[in-house]
């Protein structure tokens, strides 16, 4: 192994990814790109949700309801409807997502202890957030329900409605959501996108930086001189190992500038980690380009594998425990999942080597594997 | 070094073969270079060269055979590493190897540092060769801003920069313009005398033989034969004899009828005689055609290409071409318009800052093969394009077919008939299904286009290829095929954008052929644009194109004769060291020589005076001269000469 033809190596593909102003923009604009968009259109919260109402009774406790709604964070009141015709428009052009009919006598059924109905219509589209709308919608009117409950008691019978209140709900219920206090997907998902963006974007960058080389026949200047495999192999990935690790500093920037994402753990285990992840992510990209002749196929097999690898097996968008057997094996054989729990463990929840050292040993067994694959499968005198 | 200082045999291939996808497609392959040779690998595109050439260098795996480099075996990855250090391998394509975005100085320098080359090495090096190669002003220039032919000499540079004791170029000079090409031969020539490396080296063009020490003849995976170019000429007995007659269309069908070789060349024809002394082919010529009237009639040394021809034809290679075009209507044109076919007048075409085409002006007759000719980036396609509306032209005019391009090109489209580069068949179609969707595009259905599917392919002899994919065919059932699909709308007019490249010989001949047939008696007039300097004599008419201007327009005899009366005959003088005599000469006010292997090429006014200078100059050099021919101008000749007169021209405008 000599040094000197490494750096050369290495010098070369630099220069030309430097001035190459559309490849060196790809490299660090696609990646940043990808995870502000991520963050930012996957969040898995649902707030504001616009809602309106028809109310046919307009009665003072009617009024009472709708202000719960009203009040809520997670509704946004868009206005009062006048017929019901309006609300399968509104809810067709998207301008609210769900609807409240109060019918007529909904006082009058209530105060007279006749049960009144009250329909709520949801856009059904997409069923996990209709899903947990209509879990808010139903904890809202239950609340309301008790308060009328409250009220009939102490104006029936006198007793203080503190004493209905425990009367009515003898367990407390207390909650308190650990290592994201907030229960906002806009601090845990930013770290873990960062999982996502470098599994698509540094094994993508290396594929086009050797397939290019292998495209236009340059790479023929490699086998036909004495540089050896490993000599070729080190001074080209260099580069893009160190774009990736750049990349990784800036997304980690992100999250936590941008994102108000917390950071709780050991920076020197993330760095490890991160840098283990980054070979692992640009050695899938060296396997990939042993295998393909051309940048298409090349670019083509990479976003397949990549995409579906980072967002369906990764644990960043569903946690792994909440797959299918079979797709947690899969989960269990790419690297993107145990980097996925380090991110977690180190961002989130101050978790240490003591637990997560297994983690950091799979990353580097498969980074070991694949630069075996890419080293034995990469020949200077290939077959066509 | 030590050990294989004493050997002279360098390479030594035995029984090569390779397989592609279950297929044999190079067998039985052997060849041997000795030191110092420039040993010339030639063959049409698809004969095997570049398997060859990179098993050579041990970058190609290959199943059969043994190849020894410096007496170093190098059949598995392990073996062709020993060799790496002592080779240099320039691979196909310009500019290919090279890396687009660095410097001319950046790209030698990190070829150096990847070879290892000592830093003050690196320095006395590049300088010398940088000098030797006229790159020394472009050292600041980004590779992907250089022309072609600076791009290989380039490639030249960086594949030489370690000294390497041999030298495999791939194709080096295809697609150059033939100024740079002279040129890349003699710093090729001169570098590897003055490093004493060998080389190996493909070409496709067949003109190019006389440039080596020893030539390998390859096609279709097979060795046809090897030797010096002189020997393999000698394969062959016979003569050339080129003949105009008062109808060169009977003509033809006479000989063709008696020999197995019949070129149509401009208005002559260009007759292989066999096994026959130059007087003895003459006459027998002259009395197949008594009955006509003879203008002209002389014999000339076959070129490699008759060789290889009649070499295919003992093979029987050409049965697979078709037979020839059969002459229905003796000699009647259909030419119902007077008037050119053609106008272009001072075309430009400018690409941002780049001009592509320079105030182009020409005029093409009805009926007439027109050739325009140039090297790859001359701007021959960016013409056509303009021509045929296709691309709208920066500022100047043409007509076509009588109709201005810039007003009517939908009138334009459906008058002419277009073929271009890439020859755009659909690969996943049969041949007939190809057809059908170009009669389609062109407004032709049901039994019309059945009628001229079956007359074109009679005329273009592909009966039987019909329901074949477009994919398996060769390349010359390929070129003939979208030559088919250009001609189903009856077109008076075609457009052929290099149509011949990567042809065979025989597909080539058999080309020309078809477009003298439609040239001469359907009265289709014809442009045509290719690389091949020795195609263009084929053509009734020429544009030299260079750096999109037009540098003669003459016919080729025209052009010869215009550069016999301006810079005399061209001598041939055979040497040993070509390189110190090309020194000698320069040295001694004689330019313009150019080294063609083991001779020097040179044109001359006064021949006796010339002659008795060389001889004195060589013998007081100690240099040795065994003979001193006469030979005939070529169209690179003609080529050269014009663009050189042109640049010096330029500069000294530049000066003034």
């Amino acid at each position: 192994m000599n040094y000197q033809r490494i750096l050369a190596v290495a010098k070369r593909e630099w220069q030309e990814i430097y001035r190459d102003r559309l490849f060196l923009s790809l490299a660090f604009v696609f990646p940043i790109t990808m995870m502000i968009a991520f963050a930012y259109g996957l969040s898995l919260d649902v707030e504001d949700i616009p809602i309106a109402v028809l109310d046919q009774d307009r009665s003072e406790l009617s009024r009472e309801y709708i202000h719960c709604f009203k009040d809520s964070r997670y509704f946004k009141f868009k206005g009062y409807l006048e017929h019901p015709d309006e609300i399968d428009e509104l809810l067709i052009t998207q301008h609210i997502r769900a609807a409240i009919v109060i019918p007529e006598h909904f006082q009058s059924n209530l105060l007279e202890g006749r049960p009144s109905p009250v329909q709520h219509l949801l856009d059904g589209t997409f069923t996990t957030r209709a899903r947990t709308v209509k879990g808010y919608m139903t904890a809202i009117t239950r609340a309301f329900e008790k308060d009328i409950l409250i009220n009939f008691f102490t104006k029936s019978f006198g007793v203080p409605p503190q004493r209905v209140t425990e009367q009515l709900t003898p367990i407390k219920v207390q909650i308190r959501y650990l290592y994201s206090q907030a229960v906002e997907s806009s601090q845990s998902l930013p770290p873990r996108l960062m999982v996502l963006v470098l599994l698509v974007a540094s094994p993508f960058l290396t594929v086009v930086g050797i397939v290019r080389e292998k495209e236009n026949g340059s790479i023929y200047n490699m086998y036909a001189s004495d540089v050896s495999r490993s000599e070729y192999l080190i001074g080209k990935l260099m580069p893009y190992m160190i774009i990736a690790t750049i990349n990784a500093f800036i997304l980690w920037a992100i999250a936590i500038v941008m994102f108000q994402a917390p950071f709780k753990g050991s920076a020197v285990l993330f760095i490890a980690a991160t840098l283990l992840y980054v070979l692992c992510t640009t050695l899938i990209g060296l396997v990939i380009s042993v295998f393909v002749r051309t940048q298409v196929a090349g670019v083509l097999i990479t976003a397949i594998l990549t995409i579906v690898g980072g967002t369906l097996y990764s644990g960043v968008l569903t946690p792994v425990s909440m797959l299918s057997e079979d797709n947690q094996l899969f989960c269990h054989l790419l690297p993107a999942m145990y980097y996925t729990e380090i991110v977690d463990g180190v961002f989130l929840r101050n978790i240490g080597l003591t637990v997560l050292w297994p983690n950091l040993l799979v990353l580097a067994v498969y980074s070991a594997l694949l630069l075996v694959v890419g080293y034995t499968k990469f020949t200077k005198r290939p077959k066509a | 070094m030590e050990v294989t200082g004493t050997m002279s045999t360098i390479i030594d291939v035995e029984n090569f073969g390779k397989r592609y996808r279950r297929l044999d497609v190079i067998s039985n392959v052997s060849v041997t270079v000795q030191r110092g040779e420039i040993h010339g690998l030639i063959g049409p595109d698809g004969s095997g060269k570049s398997s060859l050439l990179k098993a050579i260098a041990g970058v190609l795996d290959f199943e059969h055979g043994i190849i020894r480099v410096f007496g170093q075996r190098v059949n598995s990855e392990e073996e062709a590493e020993r060799i790496k250090g002592r080779i240099g391998f320039m691979p196909q394509g310009l500019g290919q190897n090279l890396y687009a975005e660095l410097s001319v100085e950046e790209n030698i320098d990190f070829f150096a540092r990847l070879r290892m080359v000592a830093p003050a090495d690196l320095e006395t090096r590049k300088t010398r060769l940088l000098e030797m190669t006229h790159l020394e002003r472009f050292r600041e220039r980004p590779m992907k801003h250089l022309s072609g032919g600076m791009k290989q000499k380039l490639g030249l540079v960086c594949s030489l920069i370690h000294q390497p004791e041999l030298i495999i170029l791939d194709e080096p000079t295809t697609g150059v313009d033939p100024v740079s090409r002279r040129d890349f031969w003699v710093i090729l020539s001169q570098l590897l005398e003055e490093y004493g490396t060998t080389a190996i080296v493909s070409t496709a063009y067949m003109d190019e033989a006389s440039r080596f020490h020893r030539v390998s003849l390859m096609y279709k995976g097979e060795m046809l034969a090897q030797g010096k170019p002189q020997e393999i000429r000698a394969l062959v007995s016979g003569t050339v004899v080129v003949v105009k007659a008062s109808s060169q269309i009977e003509a033809f069908a006479i000989l063709k009828s008696q020999y197995l070789q019949v070129q149509p060349i401009g208005h002559h024809l260009r007759v292989f005689v066999g096994k026959q002394s130059s007087e003895q082919a003459e006459s027998a010529v002259k009395g197949s055609l008594s009955h006509l009237e003879i203008a002209e009639c002389y014999s000339l040394r076959p070129e490699l290409e008759d060789v290889l021809v009649t070499l295919l034809i003992d093979r029987n290679e050409h049965k697979n071409v078709g037979s020839g075009p059969v002459f229905k209507t003796m000699g009647r044109k259909n030419g119902k318009r007077n008037g050119p076919a053609i106008v272009a007048r001072d075309l430009v075409q400018n690409f941002g800052a780049f001009r592509a085409v320079d105030h182009l002006s020409f005029e093409v007759s009805q009926g007439e093969i027109f050739g325009l000719l140039g090297a790859n980036g001359a701007g021959k396609t960016t013409a056509i394009k303009m021509l045929t509306g296709i691309l709208p032209s920066s500022s100047g005019n043409g007509q076509v077919a009588g109709v201005d391009m810039q007003k009517a090109a939908q009138t334009i489209k459906s008058r002419v008939g277009y073929m271009s580069q890439a020859f755009s068949l659909y690969e996943d179609l049969s041949a007939l299904e190809n057809l059908k969707l170009y009669g389609g595009i062109y407004g032709l259905s049901g039994t019309g286009l059945k009628e001229r599917i079956e007359q074109t392919l009679a005329l273009t002899g592909l009966q039987g290829y019909e329901s074949e994919m477009t994919q398996g065919l060769p390349m010359g059932v390929r070129q003939r095929l979208a030559l088919s699909c250009a001609l189903l709308h009856r077109p008076s007019i075609l457009f052929l954008d290099e149509p011949t490249s990567g042809v065979d010989p025989l597909g080539r001949r058999r080309f020309w052929e078809i477009l003298f047939q439609l040239s001469r008696e359907e009265g289709v007039s014809i442009l045509v644009t290719t690389h091949y300097m020795n195609e263009a004599e084929h053509c009734d008419h020429l544009v030299l194109m260079y750096a999109g201007r037009s540098v003669a327009d003459e016919t080729p005899a025209g052009m010869k004769l215009a550069l016999r009366k301006e810079a005399g005959e061209l001598l041939e003088l055979t040497v040993d060291r070509p390189v110190r005599v090309l020194e000698v000469l320069e040295e001694n006010g004689l330019s313009d020589a150019a080294i063609f292997g083991n001779c020097i090429h040179l044109l001359t006014k006064n021949i006796s005076d010339t002659v008795l200078k060389i001889r004195f100059l060589l013998e007081s050099n100690n240099l040795s001269l065994h003979k001193v021919d006469e030979i005939p101008i070529s169209m690179e000749d003609v080529f050269v000469h014009r663009v050189m007169a042109l640049e010096k021209h330029a500069s000294q405008r530049q000066q003034a």
